[in-house]
């Protein structure tokens, strides 16, 4: 039972999505700010992060770049969603770090397919 | 000279007076000599009758040595005012009888020897000698001697009458010449004061008047005639000037107008692009606040159908679907208009790449194969043998070919689409053609008038029947023209529909256009549209090459390229655009770039502009004496220009960041690479 961790600051979103990756079989954590995020990805150890980029309080990009300087923390696969939508938005979540980046509004069966790629890579 | 000067009413008068007094004193002068010459003729003529009276008077006398006797007829001469003296001479040349008429003093002169009988004048006397006979014996010699007073007096009185009848008749000379001078002066004087009125008032209008058909008149006459041609000339010179003053000032009126507009005018672009970047900022703002919410509608009602199909209750889950459609069909639309704002604002860029088409084409029929299952429809793809690569924006020519596709898809129903490539040349130029047939229900003439419109389905029952935004054929069509291609049209109503795409094989980017700015930079969010020169980047080369070169490479990294051929240009374009940065050449003919580095910076508002020196002048250190912020050596290190430029860019943007409280993201947020396959994937779901 794969453990993903969700930081994403919209309660509705947040409620969606953690449900349906419930559904799917996950093992959902939630963390509404980037800072709650990044001690829940320490404590927990998530298989998988969805991390929204804009976040209050810590920006996604940061706790994403935090997550890859950690040794203890760097194989944990982390997939970038923006409802921006820059094209720079992708360079700059790989930079961070990111290992795959999706937008919003999430397509749930493009996104369940890329979180068991990562998934079975990391396997 | 003096008299030179004298008025002509003086000279007149002088020269007549002149004239009859000279004449008159000849005159009188000729007639006075006259006179006293025939008078003292007179004189002496009387004298000499004298002495023979005398002389027989006093012969009796000499004869008989009777002094006495002889002395008392000479005292008869007392009565004869002018004889001075007498004197009665014996032959032998003795004194017999004498008279001096100076009370008997002897005078001073006497004859010394006796002539014969004559008179002389002798010492302003008058000498008469007079034989004194008696019966035929010589007896003695008479002398008389006279003082010509009576012609002296004569004379004298002569002159004085002259001189006063000299004088009369000069004063009378002058008041007659006076009078009549005036004949002849006046006329000139009436000709002068006219002269003059007309030279200090400038009144062409004024006319002499003729008095007499002399030559004076004839002078008038020309005058007036001279006159009155000057007056012409004036009079259309006047008109002439009047009008040259009216139409002035209705150029100038003019000029004011047309300034006033052109003021207008800006203020109204400025107005409309401020309104235009607010509108771009609210759709920006309202695409993310939509979609927010639109993540949860769609989220929540895929979750709510898996769920219900689980549970069984089949009839809520058509329900269901036609929530999350209308989701859907509402994030196309935002998308679109999205897409379309960008359009409008000159802010959707190119982001050119080379790519295989053949594999474009393979990537988009697989995509577009369950929409054209829905209605059973077969979708067939012939690419030529000679279409290899091409440069384009790859996320447009998608979307230029999925809208085509979809659209062929959407219109038919147990048909065939058919997509054909090809690749031709015309004008010298390689072309891709990207042609989409379909057997669906086709266009009417009258429905393709407005194809490419906005908002403009066929008519409003297809959109009731076949859904859509209405948007799709207008940005296809706004598409192909960003890229400089064609779009065209070939149907009948019912009788399927041909589109046909050229594309330029080699897309290039026009570089005097409004920049693109999806920026590549990802260390900030740039904001394009709070001000336009915020991603300009002047060069300043005189190398064709190196321009077009360095235009290219800036572009690539979404910059807007101006170029100048020379440091004259440059230092005018950099003043009218205000460029976020300059790259400056320093080996220019006429003005060199040390010279318009100087310039730049010297001039306060360019002095901020920051200056890269490209050059192959090795003088680092005078570059940046003069004030340039880095110096790169030709042939230039690209990736060294392109960090230096992205810094520049960068510390741009955040200054502007922070003094200016427009959102971080805007318009361009949502770029056609997203947007495309975001429609991609949700056609395919449908």
């Amino acid at each position: 039972m794969p453990t993903i961790l969700l930081v994403e600051d919209n309660e509705m979103n947040r409620d969606m999505l953690s449900r349906r990756l419930q559904r799917k079989g996950y093992s959902v954590v939630t963390a509404e700010d980037g800072e709650k995020g990044l001690l829940l990805a320490r404590s927990e150890m998530p298989d998988l992060i969805l991390m929204d980029i804009s976040l209050p309080l810590m920006g996604g990009w940061e706790v994403t770049r935090l997550l890859k300087a950690d040794d203890a923390t760097r194989h944990i696969p982390i997939i970038a969603l923006t409802a921006h939508a820059w094209v720079t938005d992708r360079e700059k979540a790989i930079e961070a770090g990111c290992d795959d980046y999706d937008t919003k509004p999430v397509e749930f069966t493009r996104l369940s397919e890329k979180i068991e790629n990562l998934l079975a890579v990391k396997k | 000279m003096i008299l030179q000067n004298l008025s002509i009413k003086r000279k007149l008068t002088l020269i007549t007076m002149l004239t009859s007094s000279l004449a008159l004193v000849l005159f009188s002068a000729s007639f006075l000599i006259y006179d006293l010459v025939s008078f003292r003729h007179l004189l002496s003529q009387d004298l000499m009758t004298q002495a023979e009276i005398i002389g027989y008077n006093s012969a009796g006398a000499m004869e008989f040595k009777d002094e006495p006797a002889a002395t008392a007829t000479l005292s008869a001469l007392t009565a004869k005012e002018d004889i001075v003296t007498a004197v009665l001479y014996k032959p032998d040349g003795k004194i017999f009888a004498h008279y001096f008429r100076s009370n008997a003093t002897r005078p001073s002169y006497l004859p010394s020897h006796l002539q014969e009988q004559s008179y002389r004048f002798e010492g302003g006397y008058l000498e008469v000698f007079h034989d004194v006979t008696l019966n035929g014996e010589h007896l003695g010699t008479l002398f008389l001697q006279s003082d010509l007073r009576q012609w002296s007096e004569r004379a004298k009185r002569y002159a004085n009458i002259l001189i006063v009848f000299v004088l009369v008749s000069g004063l009378f000379a002058f008041f007659v010449s006076s009078k009549l001078q005036g004949f002849i002066s006046r006329p000139i004087l009436h000709l002068e004061d006219t002269m003059r009125m007309v030279s200090v008032n400038k009144n062409y209008g004024v006319r002499a008047v003729k008095t007499y058909g002399d030559e004076i008149g004839r002078l008038i006459d020309g005058f007036n005639t001279m006159l009155s041609e000057i007056q012409q000339r004036d009079t259309v010179l006047q008109s002439t000037n009047g009008e040259l003053k009216t139409r002035t000032q209705e150029l100038e009126e003019e000029i004011f107008h047309r300034k006033q507009t052109q003021e207008e005018l800006l203020n109204a672009k400025h107005a409309a692009e401020e309104a235009n970047r607010a509108k771009s900022t609210f759709l920006a703002n309202m695409s993310h606040e939509l979609r927010t919410p639109l993540n949860a509608i769609i989220g929540y009602s895929e979750m709510l159908e898996e769920e219900t199909r689980d549970s069984g209750k089949v009839e809520n889950v058509q329900d269901l679907k036609k929530i999350q459609s209308a989701g859907k069909h509402l994030l196309a639309l935002i998308n679109d208009v999205l897409d379309l704002s960008k359009i409008e604002a000159g802010k959707m860029g190119l982001h050119l790449e080379t790519f295989e088409v053949a594999q474009v084409i393979e990537e988009m029929v697989t995509t577009l194969q369950p929409a054209a299952a829905k209605n059973a429809n077969s979708i067939g793809v012939h690419v030529e043998e000679n279409v290899n690569v091409m440069r384009a924006d790859i996320t447009k020519v998608r979307q230029i070919l999925f809208n085509l596709l979809s659209n062929a898809c959407k219109f038919t129903d147990h048909g065939t689409i058919a997509l054909n490539v090809g690749q031709m040349k015309i004008e010298g130029k390689n072309w891709i053609q990207f042609q989409v047939s379909d057997t669906g229900i086709g266009i009417s003439a009258k429905q393709k008038e407005n194809l490419f419109q906005e908002f403009a389905q066929a008519d409003a029952s297809i959109a009731r029947k076949y859904g859509g935004t209405g948007l799709g054929l207008a940005i296809t069509h706004r598409f192909v023209q960003l890229m400089k291609g064609k779009i065209s049209v070939e149907s009948e109503a019912g009788q399927g529909a041909t589109f046909t795409v050229q594309l330029p094989a080699n897309v290039v980017v026009e570089t005097t256009e409004s920049a693109p700015s999806e920026g590549t930079s990802n260390s900030s969010v740039t904001l394009p549209g709070t001000k336009t020169d915020l991603d300009t980047i002047l060069v300043i080369d005189d190398d064709p090459s190196v321009r077009d070169l360095m235009s290219r490479f800036l572009t690539k990294l979404d910059f807007h390229v101006v170029a100048a051929a020379n440091g004259e240009e440059g230092f005018r374009l950099a003043k009218q655009i205000r460029p976020l940065l300059i790259t400056l050449d320093v080996v220019m003919p006429e003005c060199d770039g040390w010279t318009v580095l100087n310039r730049l910076k010297n001039d306060s508002d360019l002095a901020e502009i920051p200056v890269i020196m490209v050059t192959v002048v090795d003088n680092e250190a005078r570059g940046l004496d003069l004030g340039a912020s880095n110096y790169l050596i030709k042939p230039v290190q690209r990736d060294r220009l392109a960090v230096l430029v992205e810094k520049h860019r960068v510390a741009r943007s955040s200054t502007i960041t922070e003094t200016s409280s427009v959102p971080l993201y805007v318009a361009d947020g949502q770029p056609a690479h997203e947007t495309s396959r975001a429609r991609v994937s949700r056609t395919r779901r449908n």
